[in-house]
């Protein structure tokens, strides 16, 4: 009898340990960063519930959330993209003196050409990144991203047009032409477009 | 006997002030500091609720994280991200107040909040305390840090905002 109690008090023993093992990992999960001890939880204490929130606002959605992730990750690519274009795009202004006006040479005209390819091809890439990044319904443009779509508004078809009068440019110079025509407005345009690509730049970075 | 306790029990502060609170209106502002901005967001949409009970008040107040307003949507959605914003839908602030401090003055509260998927605490924040008419009105400002919540700091050339994320409350309870 002696002994049958002793193995019941041991199983009991065993037991308790057992299950006072998974309740401290349990306690050790629970820690939050700044937590000491949480304020005690009271029967009285008013729930979220009692907020009278409606469902849609209370509910977590891993979906919409994939889709923010991906937005940000988009714009963070295009926002950094966009800086790198800024470093071709002021080469290809530079080089411009030594590809129109009385100092024009063939090396120069190239040099300028191959830049403005460069900044056109790093600009569409950059573009993309913000015209395919998954747009939020519900949302209104408010704030400096509207001037920032305003100006993207003149830096897009200038960004387009620029390389297209410049290979006409480059054309008309190459066959021993003064550069005539619609070509004639590239130097304009380019400049249009560089403004407007700046103050795009700045509309988000600087407070106005 | 009987009677004396009861009339003791009724003139007791504690049984007196025993009841419910609801968050009549409230303005919720986070500010960050960016080298090259400075911004606040604010909300209007919290809803509270308040109940005293044996001397001691439980309040609980919350609003949803997409809410609150800087003024420029791209901002406001960028923060709803890294707050995970559409996960987490709705940050809440647990508050354990004394119901005697209830009234006028400063009063300290401890706040349990609940936001981004993480619970944090902050120990003794002050309010201070205006009685208009039945309605008491709390000001103060939470101590809140973007690390606290492990928020990943949104940057912007390549410059994260600072870590403080200081929340400015100003709410006006009213008594059911």
């Amino acid at each position: 009898m002696k002994t049958i109690s002793t193995r019941i008090v041991a199983l009991i023993c065993v037991g308790l340990c057992a299950t006072a093992i998974p309740a401290f990992a349990q306690t050790n999960n629970d820690a939050t960063p700044a937590a000491a001890a949480a304020p005690a939880a009271n029967a009285q204490a008013p729930s979220l519930g009692d907020l009278g929130f409606p469902t849609d606002q209370t509910k977590g959605n891993a979906q919409d959330q994939a889709r923010l992730d991906r937005r940000s990750h988009m714009l963070k690519v295009h926002q950094r993209l966009g800086l790198i274009t800024l470093a071709p795009l002021v080469a290809t202004l530079i080089a411009s003196g030594s590809a129109a006006g009385k100092s024009t040479s063939s090396s120069g005209r190239e040099l300028h050409a191959g830049l403005g390819i460069a900044t056109a091809g790093l600009y569409l890439t950059t573009a993309s990144f913000a015209v395919f990044a998954p747009k939020i319904s519900g949302t209104t443009t408010r704030g400096s991203i509207k001037l920032h779509k305003i100006l993207a508004c003149i830096h897009g078809p200038g960004m387009i047009l620029t390389p297209i009068l410049g290979a006409m440019a480059y054309n008309q110079r190459n066959s021993g032409q003064k550069v005539h025509g619609i070509a004639s407005a590239h130097g304009a345009v380019a400049g249009i477009t560089a403004a407007a690509y700046g103050a795009a730049l700045l509309s988000v970075s600087i407070k106005f | 006997m009987r009677t004396l306790l009861a009339l003791a029990l009724w003139a007791s502060p504690l049984v007196a002030a025993d009841g419910q609170w609801t968050l009549e209106q409230s303005t919720l502002s986070y500010h960050v500091s960016h080298p090259l901005h400075e911004s606040e967001g604010v909300s209007h949409a919290a809803r509270g609720k308040g109940v005293c009970q044996a001397g001691q008040c439980d309040f609980l107040i919350a609003a949803p994280v997409k809410s609150f307003d800087s003024g420029d949507s791209n901002r406001d959605l960028h923060m709803l991200q890294v707050t995970r914003g559409a996960q987490f839908p709705l940050v809440s602030v647990r508050a354990k107040l004394p119901d005697a401090g209830l009234g006028s003055g400063t009063i300290h509260a401890d706040l349990e909040i609940q936001f981004a998927g993480q619970t944090v605490q902050y120990k003794q924040v002050a309010f201070q305390q205006t009685a208009q008419g039945s309605s008491i009105r709390l000001t103060g400002t939470v101590p809140a840090k973007v690390a606290d919540f492990k928020i990943d700091p949104p940057s912007l050339l390549a410059m994260p905002i600072k870590n403080d994320m200081p929340v400015r409350v100003d709410m006006t309870w009213r008594p059911q």
